[in-house]
C-alpha cells in the first residue's frame, strides 16, 4: 500500500467546456465524496468524457474549460496551476480499452515499476519491489513477466489500477473501464472498482452500461448534449428517472425490454454440421451443429475468445472449417449472406463521405438511387448525414448506415458480430429494433453473436450458450 | 528464434542455385565468342589473339556441352568453392576480399552516417509534427532526395573539397577519402529514413499508450526514452535494413565517380571480360550479404517487437 489513500472530495461547479465560441458541456455541477461513487451516464458524444478530461486537466488542443473544479479545497483551474503535476500523483485515469492503453512491447511489470522509478524516484531494487506489490495486490503477481498481449481485458484493466495505486492517485476517474468487455470480465471490473471505494479512493465512472452504474451505486448523473440532466443517488435515479432522457435510457436496458413476436421460421438458408475449429492449438468447439431459418433469430453468448465470431463466419465462408461442413441455401447469390461489424467506424472508408459509398454499391448492383433514399427514412438517418464522413456522425448513426448497407442487397442471412456493443443503451436499442423488423417484414434469417446475455434472453428464438465457465445449450463443445 | 531464422537457410540456398544458374546462362547468352573474350582480358588484344583464344578454349573447357560446362560451375559452387578468375587466375575469394572490402567500408561508414543522420533528425520532427523543426526537416529531405546521387556528390566535392579543402575530390585508402562519397550516400539516405521516423513517432504519440504513459504522470522525457523510442523504432529499424541493401548496389555509381576500386567497378569489368566466376563469386556473395542483412533485421525486430506476428 502506498502512501495516504485516498482524497476528501472533488467539488464540480459550473463546468463549461467550448471549442471557439461553441459551447460542448454546459454548466455541469456535482460533488463527489468519499464512499459514494459517482456514475455519468450518457450517449457518446454527451460530453460526459470531456468532464473526465477537464477534471484531469487532459482536454484536447483547442478545448477551453470554465467554470471552478477544486480538489480537497485546491482549485485546479488556478492561473499557475500545472495539471500534469498532478498526473497520476493526485488523479489517475482508468483507461478505456487498457489493452491498448499499455505500452505493447513492455512487460506489465516494468509498466508499474517504472512509475515508481521515476515518478516517486525509488532506487530500483526498491522500485521493483513496490512494483511486484502492487501487481500482488490486483491478483497479478505471476504475470509480471507477461506482456499485454498475453493478458485478457480484465487483466489489463487490473495492470492499469495497479498503475494507478503505483502513482498513489486519491482521485480515480475510469473512462469506459468495461468497453468491449464480456459480461464475466465486467463483473470483475466492477467489483475492484468498489474495492477501490472501499479503500477510501474517489471514483469518478464514466460509461454507457446502465449494469455498471447499478453496481456501483453511490451517484449518478446522466448527460444529454453536454448538460447534467439528472443526477442523485442511484437506487433513485434507476427507479424513479425524472428526465424524459434518463428515462429513455434507463429503459432501453435490455433487461427492460419485451420480447418480439416473430413468425413463425421458414426453411432453412444455412446449416452447419460437426463443425470444429482451433486456433493456436486451442479448440473452440469440436462437433457443432448449426442451422438458422428464414424469420429466426439466433443469438450466440460466451466470453471473448471462445469462439462465437467464428461460428458466424464459418456460416459465412469468411473462415473455412477444420472439419465439418456448411451448407447455404443453393441458387442465392453470394452478396445476400451479409455481415454487420463490431466497430462501425472500421467498416467503413475513412475518407470518403457515405453517399459517395451507398452510390458505388448501388451502382455496382445496379439499384436505383431511390432505394437508399427510401430505407434512409426507414432507418430514421437524415439526409444531411449523406455528405458527412464515416468519424462525423455517431456510432448508432454509422451502425444503421451499415445495416441499411446490409438490407439495400436483400439479404437472406445477417450476421450481426457484437454490433451494438459498441453503442450506448438508446442507440443499442434503436438498431435491434430494425434489425428484428427486417427478420419480422423481410423473412431475414438473423444470427447475433452478443456477450450480453440479457439482451440474446430477450431478442432471440433460440441462445446457444458456447466456452467453458458456462453451461451448454443448443450443442456445442466446451 | 530457429522459427525466423529456418526461411532465411532455406532462402540462402535458393540465392546459391539461381545466381548461379543465372551467371552462366546471361555470360554465355552475350554475343561473341567468350574464348575470344577472356584471352582479351588476359593478353590484351594483340595480333595473336586467334591463337590465344584457342588455348583458353582448350584449357577452360569451353568447347565441351554448355549443360557440362554448367554442372561443373554448380557442383562447385555447391561445395561453396569460389574458383579462380579466369583472367587474372588469382581465387575469387582474395578478389571479393580486396573489391567487396573497399565497398563494404564505403557502404558501412555511409550506413552509419546515415543512422546518426536521418532517425535523429526524424525524432525531432515527430515529437512535435506540424512544427518549425518538422518543416525544415521535410523541405530538406525533399530538396536531398530530388538530387541524384552524381549531382549531390559534385556538389560535396565543389564545397568540401575545391571551396573548403578539407577532404580530398577523390581516391581511397584512408578515412579521409571515404568521408564525401559516404556523405553522398548518407544524405541521400536520411532523406527518405528521417521522414520514416518522423511518422513512426508521430504514430506512436497519437497511440492510446502514449496518452496513458503521460497520464500515470511519468515526465514527457521518461516517456519518450522508455516508451516512444523503442515503439517508433520497430518499423525505422526494417527501413535501415532495405537501404543498407539499396546502399550496396547504389554504391556502384559512387564508386566510379570517386575512383574507388569496389566491387560494382569489379562486377563490370568481369562481365566485360566474361569471367564467369568472378561475376558468380560477387553475385552469390552480394546475394548472401541480403539475405545476412534481412535475418539480422528479422532477430533485431523481434527482439523490440516480441508479439506473435501473423503470417
Amino acid at each position: 500500500m502506498n502512501a495516504p489513500l485516498g482524497a476528501r472530495g472533488l467539488v464540480v461547479s459550473g463546468l463549461s467546456v467550448a471549442a471557439g465560441t461553441t459551447t460542448i458541456v454546459d454548466d455541469v455541477s456535482f460533488t463527489l465524496s468519499q464512499g459514494r461513487p459517482m456514475t455519468l451516464l450518457g450517449a457518446s458524444g454527451s460530453g460526459k468524457s470531456l468532464v473526465a478530461h477537464a477534471i484531469m486537466g487532459s482536454l484536447p488542443p483547442g478545448l477551453t474549460a470554465s467554470g471552478a473544479i477544486h480538489l480537497d479545497g485546491a482549485d485546479l483551474f488556478a492561473a499557475d496551476d500545472r495539471p500534469d503535476t498532478r498526473w497520476g500523483r493526485t488523479i489517475a485515469l482508468l483507461p478505456q480499452e487498457p489493452w491498448l492503453a499499455l505500452d505493447p512491447t513492455m512487460r506489465i511489470g516494468a509498466q508499474v515499476m517504472e512509475v515508481h522509478r521515476h515518478l516517486h524516484g525509488a532506487r530500483p531494487a526498491e522500485a521493483r519491489r513496490r512494483g511486484l506489490s502492487d501487481l500482488a495486490e490486483v491478483g497479478l503477481a505471476d504475470r509480471a513477466d507477461a506482456y499485454p498481449f498475453a493478458l485478457s481485458g480484465g487483466m489489463c484493466q487490473r495492470a492499469a489500477i495497479a498503475i494507478a495505486h503505483a502513482a498513489g492517485a486519491g482521485l480515480l476517474i475510469a473512462d469506459e473501464p468495461t468497453k468491449g468487455l464480456d459480461a464475466v470480465l465486467r463483473d470483475g471490473v466492477v467489483a475492484r472498482l468498489r474495492r477501490e471505494v472501499e479503500q477510501g479512493r474517489l471514483l469518478l465512472t464514466i460509461t454507457h452500461d446502465i449494469a455498471v452504474a447499478k453496481a456501483l451505486g453511490g451517484m449518478i448523473g446522466v448527460m444529454l448534449d453536454g448538460r447534467l440532466v439528472e443526477f442523485g443517488p442511484a437506487a433513485e435515479v434507476l427507479e424513479r428517472p425524472r428526465h424524459d432522457y434518463a428515462r429513455a435510457l434507463i429503459a432501453a436496458d435490455p433487461s427492460h425490454w419485451r420480447a418480439p413476436s416473430l413468425p413463425a421460421p421458414t426453411d432453412v438458408v444455412v446449416q452447419g454440421h460437426k463443425l470444429a475449429k482451433s486456433f493456436g492449438g486451442r479448440e473452440l468447439f469440436s462437433g457443432l451443429d448449426i442451422s438458422v431459418r428464414r424469420g429466426e433469430v439466433i443469438a450466440i453468448t460466451g466470453p471473448s475468445g471462445c469462439g462465437k465470431t467464428t461460428i458466424g463466419n464459418l456460416l459465412l465462408g469468411l473462415a473455412a472449417p477444420d472439419a465439418g461442413g456448411v451448407e447455404r441455401s443453393r441458387g442465392v447469390a453470394p452478396q445476400r449472406f451479409q455481415k454487420l461489424y463490431q466497430d462501425p467506424p472500421a467498416a467503413f472508408a475513412p475518407h470518403q463521405t457515405l453517399r459517395r459509398g451507398l452510390e458505388h454499391l448501388l451502382k455496382l448492383h445496379r439499384l436505383p438511387w431511390r432505394q437508399a433514399e427510401e430505407a434512409m427514412e426507414r432507418l430514421a438517418l437524415a439526409p444531411v448525414l449523406l455528405d458527412r464522413r464515416p468519424g462525423e456522425v455517431s456510432g448508432g448513426e454509422l451502425q444503421r448506415f451499415a445495416i441499411l448497407r446490409a438490407l439495400l442487397l436483400d439479404p437472406v442471412f445477417l450476421f450481426a458480430d457484437e454490433a451494438t456493443s459498441r453503442l450506448d443503451p438508446v442507440s443499442q436499442q434503436d438498431v435491434v429494433a430494425i434489425l428484428i423488423d427486417a427478420v419480422r417484414n423481410r423473412g431475414l434469417a438473423l444470427l447475433i453473436v452478443t456477450h450480453e446475455i440479457a439482451l440474446a434472453e430477450r431478442v432471440a428464438s433460440r441462445v446457444i450458450r458456447i466456452g467453458s465457465d458456462l453451461p451448454l445449450a443448443g450443442g456445442g463443445d466446451a | 528464434m530457429g522459427r525466423l531464422l529456418l526461411p532465411r537457410v532455406l532462402q540462402a540456398g535458393l540465392v546459391i542455385l539461381v545466381v548461379g544458374v543465372l551467371c552462366f546462362v546471361l555470360v554465355r547468352a552475350l554475343p561473341g565468342d567468350a574464348a575470344m573474350r577472356i584471352a582479351a582480358g588476359r593478353y590484351g588484344p594483340d595480333a595473336n589473339i586467334t591463337e590465344a583464344a584457342e588455348n583458353v578454349r582448350r584449357e577452360l573447357g569451353l568447347d565441351r556441352p554448355l549443360l557440362v560446362q554448367l554442372g561443373g560451375s554448380l557442383g562447385q559452387l555447391l561445395r561453396l568453392d569460389l574458383g579462380h578468375s579466369v583472367v587474372t587466375g588469382l581465387p575469387i575469394t582474395k578478389e571479393l576480399r580486396i573489391q567487396l572490402g573497399a565497398t563494404l567500408w564505403l557502404a558501412g561508414s555511409a550506413l552509419v552516417l546515415t543512422i546518426l543522420i536521418g532517425p535523429a533528425v526524424g525524432l525531432a520532427a515527430g515529437l512535435r509534427s506540424g512544427g518549425f523543426a518538422d518543416r525544415v526537416s521535410l523541405g530538406g529531405a525533399v530538396i536531398l532526395r530530388s538530387l541524384p546521387p552524381f549531382v549531390l556528390g559534385l556538389l560535396l566535392i565543389l564545397l568540401f573539397a575545391m571551396n573548403l579543402g578539407w577532404f580530398p575530390p577523390a581516391g581511397y585508402g584512408t578515412w579521409r577519402d571515404l568521408a564525401l562519397p559516404a556523405l553522398t550516400l548518407a544524405l541521400g539516405l536520411a532523406a527518405i529514413s528521417s521522414r520514416v521516423t518522423r511518422d513512426s513517432v508521430a504514430g506512436v504519440m497519437r497511440a492510446p499508450y502514449f496518452t496513458f504513459a503521460r497520464l500515470k504522470g511519468l515526465p514527457p522525457a521518461v516517456v519518450v526514452r522508455r516508451h516512444v523510442l523503442r515503439n517508433a523504432a520497430i518499423p525505422v529499424i526494417a527501413y535501415l535494413g532495405l537501404q543498407a541493401i539499396y546502399l550496396i548496389e547504389g554504391v556502384v555509381v559512387v564508386e566510379t565517380l570517386f575512383g574507388i576500386p569496389g566491387i560494382g567497378h569489379a562486377l563490370v569489368h568481369a562481365v566485360i571480360a566474361r569471367d564467369v566466376p568472378m561475376v558468380q563469386g560477387t553475385a552469390l556473395v552480394m546475394g548472401l550479404l541480403f539475405v545476412v542483412i534481412t535475418a539480422a533485421v528479422d532477430l533485431i525486430c523481434h527482439w523490440l517487437d516480441p508479439r506473435p506476428k501473423r503470417a
